[in-house]
């Protein structure tokens, strides 16, 4: 069928193809441009370097008058009728109003930074570029209007750099009281970037032929690119962190039998010690002037202790809370205010749970900053979100369970015990381990109640176990590790970070020491994501079987 | 005033239908539970009681409290269960109102020596918001909010601008466009970025953003509400997509394909009709991450300058000095007595700003669901 067609009309079809290249590679043009400005605009390409033979400004220029001469000259050929397109009667008034307000800021600041008119002289002009353009995309058709202004502009950018007007020395000093000024390394990129990205939008459109099929095909270029930076943006992160950490992590690195230190496991009396066949001092070691390597395994276990004590304070009252609130209260008021009150306590900030931690549980526990307190506060910060996924989990078994578990005459909280809580497990379990994955991450509650110092030698790390004893006064039982201020990865990163370039213990290389801690701290936290999103996968799939 | 009599009348009586339910629950159970839970919840008041005081002899009613519910759990599970799950409830409850009370009543001290007498009448806590000076240690010693409440909402509003449409726009690509492998690839990716700790967002933004920003602005020093607000908007992305994902999927299916069958593109379906129909939703995505975005601490902390003082002009972001949290978060070392107890003013207003923001979205999304009448 379609052969046919394609036989009989050979001069439409190598038309409709050759006009197509032109937007496509307007598309194209404009995505290698975006991303020359990104590296320009973070260095890796410097604007003095030469590309092609011409110098970088100039070449992004010329780039910027080709792409933005390609998409007018669409528009126009689409006008006239020599590509064949659907467009509407008119751009409409969202793609209007936005390139009326570029125009506008383009006009006003072409008057009076260029043209050196006064304020009233810029402020005329603005309205009467931008009014002008907002005229021209919304009252001509569709295929002039969504490309001329966005070309247009495209091509003025580009030849404001050829000509040199915006070149690599330019500076625009803002004139405030506090010095700031645009440069060229900044306002180069920023511009192509952004005239990259309305031009290929505008090409785009017309790639896709304008009307409704065109605007599809616009925006989901856009839609696309965002979800892309997205996932680009926590590449780069991740991917720099372990860039700059893992020579500090791997620093002393060994394996093989014996290298590592030796661990004593007590069990039924019978003590058997055994050394670690692998040898990573940063996390095995504290920091000591007698060491080889230091490391920061104090941080790390009172990290896991901080969420240990969290998670044992948290849980119990968070499910208890959400079995009442499912299972035994009658939906209504009350219900609803607590709902209310669980969902306002998590998005409180945490650094109002520090300051309630430092007014209400220091003064309780000895007057001093401490383990104990930093693991409540941090439980505190727990407590609502287990109560959320809890209920929400809870809320989702389907009450022929309960029914069905009811008819055969058990009592109520036997059907909870076991027809409710191992059918809403899976959803509590995973909440569970994503919130705890926010806590160990946790800087700000900690820094008031529990604090810690900056180079931690090995001596201090947190030993809960060995610290219980009996005493003959009241509470009877103390546990003075409990009530000693301990650190924690993410704070110890943030005493690094504020201890500047003098502090630096006996640590030789503070900076790799400050990114291994970084390093660490990602790896402790994205693991528990990691688990908390691989056990949803499973469940889900089991749920499905 | 019948009216009111007729209130009272009626709420009088739902409190004695309530006492005559509890009583009848209660003489269904063996009098020995009724007992064992009776010390249950005793025991448990006085150890918060004993708590509230600071207390060191709190521990005997705790241990009256562990043993009774023990006991209770053996014998009469039943009853046991019901009144820890209620004592749970409780508890979380109060631990809220906790919150309010303690971080109001430290704040206390600072509102009254910050009040103004105008016509012989004194107002507390207003010259906190009507000049602009920070001064803890040379008089006059004032502690005002000013500055840090505009730098938070320097910083509030530019991380706003980067996480509201990225957000939306992402929401958009996950619920609607991304065939099912990229989003089982995508979603966790947006998960991760909202797991990595604010510190390391902060020591990156420290090392490696702000003095880049100095060499590209010529800026003095380093600390920008700019890229801070970029940082911070970075941060509250992952909450503004994962709340806008569920609005825009809850959006009946049956609305969408409607739109289909009468010949719309996908884009076209999504801005006429799932767009608006989850508008609501979306709105409360963007405002539980405003709210994100005002309390997010360490970022800011690490990357301004920590000078409680106004830009210069007031629009400049290229300068960032402090904001509500990172005030907190500097100071709460050497500070004392007045100071101390302004930090605590800074923190009730985080709080209760946070807490209306809270529930304004959940009043909006509560709206939504009832307008769209889903089974929830």
């Amino acid at each position: 069928m379609s052969t046919e067609t394609d036989t009989r009309n050979p001069l439409v079809r190598d038309g409709a193809e050759s006009t197509g290249l032109v937007a496509a590679g307007a598309v194209a043009l404009a995505a290698l441009l975006f991303a020359l400005s990104l590296a320009a605009l973070f260095q890796q390409l410097s604007l003095t370097d030469t590309l092609a033979g011409v110098p970088v400004s100039t070449f992004l220029g010329g780039a910027l008058v080709v792409l933005g001469g390609a998409v007018v000259v669409f528009g126009v050929g689409s006008r006239l009728g020599y590509v064949e397109t659907e467009p509407q009667a008119s751009a409409g008034m969202v793609a209007g109003i936005a390139f009326g307000f570029v125009w506008f800021v383009a006009g006003g600041l072409v008057a009076s930074q260029t043209i050196g008119v006064g304020t009233i002289g810029w402020l005329l002009s603005a309205i009467f570029v931008g009014g002008g353009v907002f005229a021209v995309s919304v009252v001509t058709r569709e295929d002039i209007g969504s490309t001329l202004p966005a070309g247009v502009l495209t091509a003025f950018v580009g030849l404001v750099f050829v000509t040199g007007v915006i070149g690599p020395s330019w500076v625009w000093n803002l004139g405030w009281e506090q010095q700031a000024s645009f440069t060229a390394g900044f306002t180069i990129p920023t511009l192509t970037l952004f005239s990259s990205l309305l031009s290929g939008w505008a090409a785009a459109k017309a790639y896709g032929g304008f009307g409704a099929r065109g605007r599809h095909t616009g925006a989901y270029t856009l839609v696309y690119l965002n979800a892309v930076s997205i996932v680009g943006v926590l590449f780069i992160l991740l991917a720099f962190t372990v860039y700059k950490g893992i020579g500090g992590v791997l620093n002393g690195f060994a394996v093989g039998a014996g290298v590592g230190p030796t661990s004593t496991v007590v069990l039924f009396g019978i003590a058997f010690s055994f050394d670690w066949p692998v040898y990573l001092p940063f996390v095995m070691n504290g920091v000591g002037l007698m060491n080889e390597f230091n490391g920061v395994l104090p941080a790390i276990v009172g990290t896991i202790w901080l969420v240990v004590g969290a998670v044992l304070f948290a849980v119990p009252l968070g499910v208890g809370a959400a079995i009442f609130l499912t299972e035994y209260a009658e939906r209504g008021r009350f219900t609803q205010a607590v709902e209310v009150a669980t969902n306002g306590l998590w998005s409180t900030p945490s650094i109002v749970f520090g300051l309630f931690g430092f007014a209400f549980l220091i003064p309780r526990f000895g007057n001093g900053k401490s383990l104990l307190a930093g693991m409540l506060t941090l439980g505190f910060m727990l407590l609502p979100l287990v109560v959320i996924t809890s209920r929400e989990a809870m809320l989702s078994v389907p009450d022929e369970y309960r029914d069905a578990s009811a008819a055969l005459g058990v009592t109520k909280w036997q059907t909870i015990r076991s027809v409710v809580l191992p059918a809403a497990l899976p959803g509590v379990v995973t909440g569970i381990i994503l919130g705890v994955g926010r806590i160990a991450g946790e800087t700000a509650p900690i820094l008031l109640t529990m604090a810690g110092g900056v180079f931690v030698p090995g001596s201090q790390t947190p030993d809960i176990v060995g610290g219980f004893a009996f005493t003959s006064s009241p509470p009877f039982v103390e546990n003075p590790v409990l009530l000693d201020a301990a650190s924690a990865l993410p704070y110890q990163l943030y005493a690094l970070i504020t201890a500047g370039v003098g502090a630096s213990g006996n640590v030789a290389n503070p900076d790799e020491f400050k990114w291994a801690t970084a390093l660490v701290l990602l790896v402790v936290v994205l693991s528990f994501y990691a688990i908390g999103i691989a056990a949803r996968y499973y469940f889900r799939r089991e749920l499905n079987q | 005033m019948a009216q009111a009599t007729n209130r009272v009348e009626s709420s009088v009586e739902t409190a004695a239908r309530t006492v005559r339910r509890v009583r009848d629950s209660l003489e269904d159970e063996e009098p020995e539970a009724v007992a064992v839970a009776g010390v249950v919840v005793a025991s448990l008041l006085f150890a918060l009681v004993g708590f509230l005081l600071v207390s060191s002899l709190t521990i005997l009613p705790f241990a009256v409290f562990v043993i009774s519910a023990g006991y209770g759990w053996v014998r009469h599970q039943e009853l046991t269960a019901k009144v820890l799950a209620l004592a749970t409830t409780v508890s979380t409850i109060l631990i809220l109102l906790l919150i309010t009370v303690f971080i109001i009543v430290e704040a206390v001290p600072v509102v009254r020596y910050e009040s103004v007498t105008v016509f012989g009448v004194s107002i507390p806590g207003v010259r906190m918001f009507i000049q602009p000076n920070w001064d803890a240690v040379s008089p006059p010693i004032r502690f005002s909010m000013v500055p840090m409440i505009h730098g938070t909402v320097m910083v509030t509003i530019i991380a706003t601008a980067v996480a509201a449409p990225l957000g939306v726009a992402a929401a958009l690509f996950l619920s609607e466009i991304a065939p099912a492998p990229v989003r089982e690839a995508v979603k966790p990716g947006v998960e991760i970025l909202a797991g990595i700790p604010s510190i390391v967002y902060g020591f990156i933004g420290f090392t490696i953003l702000s003095p880049w920003a100095s060499d590209q602005f010529d800026i003095l020093g380093q600390g920008t509400y700019l890229f801070v607000g970029i940082v911070v908007g970075l941060m509250a992305l992952p909450t503004v997509v994962s709340v806008a994902e569920d609005a825009l999927s809850s959006v009946p299916e049956s609305m969408k394909s409607g739109s289909l069958a009468m010949g719309t593109t996908d884009w076209q379906t999504m801005i006429s009709i799932t767009l608006p129909a989850a508008f609501s939703g979306v709105s409360a995505a963007v405002l539980l991450g405003v709210g994100r975005a005002i309390g997010e601490t360490m970022a800011a902390t690490v990357m301004l300058r920590g000078v409680p003082k106004l830009t210069e002009p007031l629009y400049n972001a290229f300068y960032g000095q402090e904001t509500l949290t990172s005030l907190i978060a500097r100071n709460y070392g050497e500070a004392d007595g007045l100071q101390l107890s302004a930090l605590f003013m800074a923190g009730v207003i985080l709080f209760i700003t946070v807490m209306f923001l809270s529930i304004g979205s959940q009043y909006v999304e509560a709206r939504m669901r009832s307008k769209l009448g889903g089974e929830q």
